[in-house]
């Protein structure tokens, strides 16, 4: 618990979606979702949903702390437990020592080729590796996956993914090694991971459209993770997403996603560049808000909410209110925990934006209550505005107010712009089939 | 004898099984080749000729189970004599005579090279196999040896120099001649071979033929003779009775009320379990037969919904031991009883479910007769329930026998016929009607111990949801397509009829079923209409008034409306080849009327939301190309309006609509939404106030709209406080509405915040010139763009794109990402624009085939 209103905690509460990812999410990936609502549940509460989480896993040690935390004892049965898991945790390291210490070989590595049938050739003549023995590294790569030792797990099922040639084993192995990556915090290699896999789950023709369907959205929660914490993430995010086919995946079948969707949209970095002329926002924006219109009826938090006053009703004083809620559920929300000061940040800014587009004076003091701004801060803001995107904007001051000038572009500049680029383009295209006929 | 007896039995089955075959497209092909046939036969069927073109022209209008007499009339034709006995003495040795005679007829003409009169008779032969194949006759040996000799005769001449010396019309015999007994030996490959080993064997066995089947002749005539039928009360009689009345099905001049009476009486000896389900399943098809060409009266209808009750009720007392079930095997013998199978349950061959479904069809039809208006109709409608019950029943018989883990293989399919009559009766009715239904069903069936695996009846408010679903998910798992999309338009119909539009409407946009309906049979595509439309009237009384636009515009505008939703058969055709009123499948076609949409409702509801989203683009002056085409035929209603001279107050629909549009352009919202509201039609939908408050707030917003539009140059400030009290709208309602119209660009002004008006940017109103000079640019632009595309298309075949400048990459992703921004609608769109269209055009597709069969006959 921390320090929340009562309201605000009821909002967060109201608006958790953990209940909703966590169908579409490994069991050891919901862990540090489950761990950040600390901030809104009780602590009993998170370790009782620790334990739930972890008590099929061989992760013994620490169901053992859950354990004690929740009912003061550990149940007699996990001992027994325990020693199985040590028993099996020999057992398969003994049976991978043989193959990993032939991969460790200098010499078998410099012999490794790209085509996988003959590096299966060349192991099971020169050093008696079969199809059984590698597929223990799989078996291995879960079994220490799921004990926690994620590192490890990551190791397994990459050694095992250059050696198999069986597809699906491949395919599942990726999987486990994305979430192995995810769990290690290593974000470069996860995303890695997340190409290749959107590779296979695009690309694969499934039988039933459905299994895609399920796939993807795997992809996109899974992805969740490494978009929101690494570098340039909400860049890839919105490539991804806004492809039709996720986006129509997450209409169908996970319309919460759009709470993301919307974030990283509002937080990209483009919005803070002039984006009145910045196509590719404006663009990402305008398929936001048709979306979020269409979806209203299966999904609505205070971030669709308030793209929808903002947008669709032009409804400034909701759009406010909105935002307000929205910050609780920013502050909370696993994922959008980094971004909540930008996407603050760049709403007001929108909302001003918005305000500008449709009014021609406007009263300063009006427009700083709707920002939670004091009136001062408000003039600021206005004056940093104008000067950033270089509105045609006049802040009288006397009157306390701001005057913006609209200027209707006439007939001519109309027909000039919409022209302009014709030849070009036409020649374009003639030299680029007098290319092809060449 | 037995093999009589087994041909008939065989064959009154054959007439139910043949049924669900049949899917409606076929059902056409079949019956003009079934005409070809008849006429054949009344060649030799002399003295039946007037039977014969009366049972033709019948045809025509048998209404929806046409079909299921072809194989009656058939028989019919077949057996021509009064008497009984004699005719299966006289029409197995005619047939006989007949093929003799055919053959005697090829032998000679093919010494003298008449190929045409060979062709002929050749055909002849094969048509007299067919019924000799229906009658159970073998194929009889001559024929095989004539075949034999004419296949070597044919290949001889072939290279024998005289075939250059035919004429082109013998010529042409000849190589049909050829061909087709070509095709026969192969047919009868095993036969042929079996003669060409031994020919001897076969002259004998075709003595002994005939021998043998006219002693059979003779001692039936022997044993039937003494049957004094219903008098005694043994179980003797009673197969007596059954075994004569199974002998003369289908045939000419039975009197079947007799028999029927016969079987009534034999019904009440009755004493085994046995004994009553063999003389019910005798009975029923019995009385269906009864009333083949009138349709079954109400009475008829009663009895025979009494008797296939009084069948399931003796089925549900012995499941243990009896069973019906369409898979069982035929038996030789009537009176024994069929050996109970590893569970101990007897199997008798015949079909529960098609009675109910014959039934139910028979109900249809005699509500297509009824004039819907009378109160004969009204009466007519109750006997549903009966109907609806019986068919919940027969469900629960064939759960019985299919576990649900079999519900997906083909041997389930009598259950899936039987649901999909179900939902049939359902689908249409507002959920509270159904649930009042279910009730009644319920309780009437409350001694039926039998439980539902697929849907338990419950009190649950929900009921209906769950009901519609878990039916429909069970023909979603069936293999036939048409079960699959049948159930998917009927649940979707369900659902926007009960005013669950987003559930309807993503089903709908799921279930793509746009893409594929081109293809189906016309019920079908029917259904998908009414669907549409059902979903259009939904978007509407949710206040989704683009949606219910976009739904309606195409199917509402149609030239032939009611012929789309299955609501009249009259077709509009200004070809008159068939205006002699419509065929029999048109009629099977139409609706019974209480299923149908209301068309006023239908129309009112399209020209409210034309009037709503168009009069403000007709305000606003410049219209969008896009827009444009589908503004056109709420313009032209508009403008054929304005024609008049003089303009009455408004009486129907239409003119309410239209007056209220005057209203609009005018600005004067109140009177407009006053016109609107009056429509009488709005108190056919459920919640007729609410969608009147609806229509008035809509009315109020897209007013204002219309008035800043119109007025907008005659203004260069306007108090959003004035306009608020205007149109009653609160301040902020107004205030968003203009933003929204300055963001979009739809008008040039800013609001002051200060002084709370909008100012109107001075100097933008547009000359004509300048206008069409706009207008010009754009569709350079556009043609541009395309130009650009068709040559990246062709780029890209060539060199898959490598060579692509950058920019015009970025302009590529673009236009997919344009493309797709419509993925979710794109299918209704794409439906709209084609859908309706090509229905009608698989009318006429129809139409055609029916020409060239009507024409062949």
């Amino acid at each position: 618990m921390s320090d929340f209103t009562p309201q605000e905690l009821n909002i967060a509460r109201q608006y958790d979606l953990t209940s909703k990812t966590i169908p579409f999410l490994d069991r050891h990936l919901v862990y540090p979702i489950v761990e950040s609502l600390r901030d809104i549940y009780d602590d009993k509460v998170i370790a009782q949903l620790s334990l739930d989480l972890f008590k099929d896993t061989y992760m013994t040690q620490f169901v053992k702390d859950q354990y004690k935390l929740v009912q003061g004892s550990v149940p007699a049965e996990l001992a027994e437990k325990e020693a199985q898991i040590e028993k099996t945790f020999a057992q398969l390291n003994e049976e991978t020592k043989e193959i990993l210490s032939v991969l460790a070989n200098q010499e078998v590595q410099d012999h490794l080729k790209q085509d996988k049938s003959l590096n299966k050739e060349f192991l099971e003549t020169e050093h008696g590796i079969t199809e059984a023995k590698i597929n223990k590294l799989l078996e291995f790569g879960q079994f220490q996956y799921n004990r926690g030792d994620y590192t490890m797990a990551s190791d397994l099922l990459s050694n095992f993914r250059i050696l198999s040639t069986n597809q699906e084993s491949v395919i599942s192995a990726t999987w486990g090694k994305l979430a192995a990556d995810i769990l290690r915090v290593d974000w470069e290699q996860a995303l890695k991971e997340l190409t290749k896999l959107r590779e296979v789950v695009d690309s694969r023709s499934f039988s039933d459209p459905l299994t895609q369907l399920h796939n993807r959205t795997w992809v996109i929660h899974w992805s969740l993770f490494p978009f929101f914490n690494s570098e340039n993430g909400l860049e890839q995010l919105l490539e991804l997403f806004m492809s039709s086919s996720y986006l129509s995946t997450i209409q169908a079948a996970s319309p919460w996603i759009l709470r993301y969707l919307i974030a990283a949209v509002v937080s990209s970095e483009n919005s803070t560049k002039n984006n009145l002329s910045n196509p590719v926002f404006q663009k990402r924006l305008k398929d936001l808000i048709r979306v979020v219109g269409q979806e209203q009826y299966q999904y609505r938090d205070p971030l669709t909410d308030f793209i929808k006053a903002l947008y669709i009703d032009f409804d400034f004083n909701e759009a406010n209110v909105k935002l307000q809620e929205a910050s609780v559920i920013l502050k909370t929300d696993f994922f959008l925990q980094n971004i909540a000061e930008v996407f603050l940040e760049n709403s007001k800014h929108l909302i001003t934006e918005v305000y500008c587009r449709v009014h021609q004076r406007i009263d300063i003091a009006e427009i700083s209550k709707n920002l939670n701004l004091s009136k001062e801060e408000g003039e600021k803001w206005v004056a940093h505005l104008i000067n950033e995107t270089k509105m045609n904007a006049k802040i009288n001051e006397s009157e306390g107010t701001v005057i913006l000038e609209h200027q209707a572009s006439s007939v001519y500049q109309q027909v000039i712009e919409k022209t302009k680029a014709l030849s070009f383009k036409a020649n374009q295209i003639i030299a680029s089939t007098l290319q092809k006929q060449e | 004898m037995s093999r009589f007896f087994q041909g008939g039995l065989s064959d009154s089955d054959y007439s139910s099984s043949e049924e669900e075959l049949l899917s409606s497209s076929e059902e056409e092909l079949l019956n003009s080749s079934d005409e070809d046939d008849l006429s054949e036969d009344s060649e030799f069927a002399n003295d039946d000729d007037s039977d014969d073109s009366e049972s033709d022209s019948d045809d025509d209008q048998k209404g929806p189970s046409y079909f299921l007499k072809k194989s009656f009339v058939k028989d019919e034709s077949d057996d021509d004599s009064d008497d009984d006995k004699k005719v299966v003495k006289s029409a197995k040795d005619k047939l006989l005579d007949e093929i003799r005679g055919a053959i005697t007829i090829i032998d000679s003409s093919k010494v003298i090279n008449e190929w045409d009169s060979v062709l002929s008779e050749f055909d002849k032969l094969n048509r007299l196999l067919v019924r000799a194949g229906q009658q159970n006759v073998p194929i009889p040996n001559m024929f095989i040896k004539s075949l034999v000799a004419l296949d070597e005769t044919v290949t001889n001449f072939n290279s024998d120099p005289e075939r250059k010396k035919l004429n082109a019309s013998m010529s042409k015999a000849f190589n049909t001649v050829r061909q087709r007994v070509k095709k026969s030996v192969r047919e009868q490959e095993k036969l042929v071979e079996a003669y060409a080993e031994n020919p001897e064997a076969f002259e004998k066995d075709d003595a002994s033929y005939s021998a043998q089947s006219s002693a059979a002749v003779l001692e039936q005539e022997e044993t039937e003779a003494p049957i004094k039928p219903g008098k005694s009360a043994h179980t003797a009689g009673i197969f007596r009775v059954l075994r004569s009345v199974i002998e003369s099905r289908g045939k000419k001049n039975v009197d079947t009320a007799d028999q029927i009476k016969q079987l009534e009486e034999a019904v009440e000896l009755a004493s085994t379990p046995y004994e009553y389900i063999s003389l019910y399943l005798r009975l029923i098809p019995l009385r269906f037969d009864a009333a083949a060409n009138t349709g079954l009266s109400p009475e008829q209808f009663s009895a025979t919904a009494k008797d296939i009750n009084a069948l399931f009720e003796v089925l549900e007392k012995n499941k243990a031991t009896y069973a019906v079930l369409e898979t069982a095997a035929a038996s030789d013998d009537i009176e024994i009883e069929p050996t109970p199978n590893a569970n101990g349950v007897c199997e008798i061959l015949g079909s529960v479910v098609s009675f109910v479904e014959r039934l139910d069809d028979e109900f249809t039809r005699s509500l297509q007769q009824i004039d819907p208006h009378t109160t004969e109709y009204l009466d007519r409608l109750r006997d549903e329930q009966l109907i609806y019950t019986t068919i919940v029943r027969a469900q629960l018989y064939s759960e019985a026998f299919i576990p649900q883990a079999e519900i997906s293989k083909p041997s389930a399919d009598q259950l899936s016929r039987i649901i999909v009559r179900r939902i049939e009766h359902i689908y249409f009715k507002p959920a509270s009607l159904i649930s009042l239904n279910e009730r009644k069903t319920w309780e009437s069936l409350a001694f039926v111990s039998q439980k539902s695996y697929i849907a338990e009846y419950s009190d649950a408010a929900d009921y209906t949801d769950k009901l519609l679903d878990a039916l429909s998910s069970v023909l979603y798992k069936q293999t036939t397509a048409t079960y699959r999309k049948r159930a998917m338009l009927s649940h979707i119909y369900y659902y926007a009829f009960n005013n669950k539009y987003y559930k309807a409407r993503d089903m709908f946009l799921m279930s793509h079923l746009q893409s594929t309906i081109h293809s189906s049979d016309a019920g079908l595509q029917i259904l998908f209409n009414r669907a549409l439309v059902q979903l259009g009237l939904c978007a509407f009384r949710n206040g989704l008034i683009q949606d219910a636009h976009q739904n309606l515009f195409e199917i509402a505008t149609s030239q032939n409306l009611r012929e789309l939703l299955g609501q009249t058969y009259q077709r509009f055709n200004n070809q008159q080849q068939q205006q002699q009123s419509a065929s029999a499948t048109d009629r099977q076609r139409q609706l019974p009327y209480h299923t149908h949409v209301n068309l006023d409702l239908l129309e009112a509801v399209y020209l409210t939301s034309a009037l709503l989203i168009e009069i403000p683009q007709y305000a606003a002056g410049v219209l969008e190309e896009s827009k444009q085409k589908q503004a056109k035929t709420f313009g032209k209603y508009l403008e054929g309006h304005e024609k008049h001279y003089f303009q009455g107050p408004p009486e129907t629909t239409k003119d309410h609509i239209m007056h209220a549009a005057k209203a609009l352009q005018k600005g004067n919202w109140k009177n407009a939404a006053d016109l609107l509201t009056s429509v009488k039609v709005w108190k056919f939908f459920p919640e007729a106030e609410t969608l009147r408050n609806q229509i008035r707030e809509q009315v109020q917003v897209e007013g204002l709209r219309t008035y800043l539009f119109q007025f907008k140059t005659l203004y260069s400030k306007l108090s959003i406080l004035k306009l608020s009290q205007l149109f009653e709208l609160p301040e902020s309602k107004v205030s968003a509405v203009i933003s929204k119209m300055i963001f979009n660009e739809e008008i040039a002004a800013g609001l002051d915040q200060v002084s709370n008006t909008i100012i109107f940017t001075k100097g933008v109103k547009l000359t004509k010139l300048q206008e069409l000079a706009l207008s010009l640019a754009d569709k350079s632009v556009q043609m541009s763009e395309r130009n650009e595309r068709l040559a990246q298309q062709s780029n890209n075949s060539y060199n898959g794109g490598s060579s692509s400048q950058r920019g015009s990459h970025q302009n590529q992703r673009q236009h997919q990402n344009k493309n797709n921004s419509n993925l979710k609608y794109a299918p209704v769109t794409g439906a709209l624009s084609s859908a309706p269209g090509s229905i009608s055009g698989a009318l006429n597709g129809m139409d055609r085939r029916k020409r060239t069969t009507t024409a062949r006959a």
